[in-house]
């Protein structure tokens, strides 16, 4: 992604045009800085971030119910 | 859940099938976390077969379902049904036959994306198919991803005109 069009999806996300579907998703609560940070990747680099954070999530999981028993 | 092995099961078993659902969202830009694979296969006998036997090393069977329940994954039993939630070594695994608002295989194949995941080439559904299957299954999971998928298309559009005005 060039620096022009990071410029232009954060001038669009924190700024959107009153009716534009990011405003609706913004006001339903939506954090979509976090999408401008995963389009800045590739594809295949935002499915190995996610697997992380599953991995991450999965192994907090595991060790609380290691502590339940 | 070991995606990688699953795209590569399927891609290595030669079936024909496009990633939906909410690991399509996160290839597409969402910021959501899944635990399962789900996948639109190809109904063709040919396809379904490819499909039963390239799943078979990896132990499928019914989620939640008892074990020790008697259950074999065959062409005939992808051909009696249409979508099926199955529990693999790698991790879950939803097989769709067709997906609500868009329809089966050939449908999602006209606007799908090949997209290089794990050094795999992969089909993903087109952001704009997601939109229509959420919105059609109408449930409130569904219609509460779909302001965040709205978003992105319009994100997108940002970008694919970089790369129209870059040609």
């Amino acid at each position: 992604m060039t620096e022009e069009t990071h410029r232009r999806l954060y001038e669009l996300v924190n700024n959107p045009p009153p009716g534009s579907k990011v405003a609706a998703a913004k006001e339903f609560g939506i954090d979509l800085t976090l999408n401008l940070r995963s389009l800045a990747s590739t594809p295949d680099e935002r499915a190995a971030s996610m697997e992380s954070a599953l991995e991450l999530m999965e192994e907090f999981q595991r060790a609380g119910a290691k502590l339940r028993k | 859940m070991d995606f990688k092995t699953a795209l590569k099961t399927l891609t290595d078993g030669r079936v024909n099938f496009i990633v939906v659902g909410a690991y399509a969202g996160v290839v597409q830009g969402t910021a959501q976390v899944t635990r399962d694979l789900d996948i639109c296969y190809e109904r063709s006998p040919e396809n379904m077969k490819r499909l039963a036997v390239a799943l078979a090393p990896c132990h499928p069977r019914l989620r939640g379902t008892p074990a020790g329940l008697p259950f074999v994954l065959d062409e005939r039993t992808l051909a009696q049904g249409m979508n099926f939630t199955f529990q693999a070594d790698f991790g879950d695994i939803d097989l769709l036959g067709e997906l609500s608002g868009v329809g089966q295989f050939p449908e999602l194949a006209r606007d799908a994306v090949l997209i290089e995941l794990h050094g795999m080439q992969v089909r993903v559904a087109s952001l704009d198919a997601l939109i229509r299957s959420k919105r059609a299954a109408g449930r409130a999971k569904d219609l509460n991803v779909l302001p965040e998928l709205e978003a992105l298309k319009e994100m997108h559009a940002i970008q694919d005109q970089e790369k129209k005005d870059s040609k």
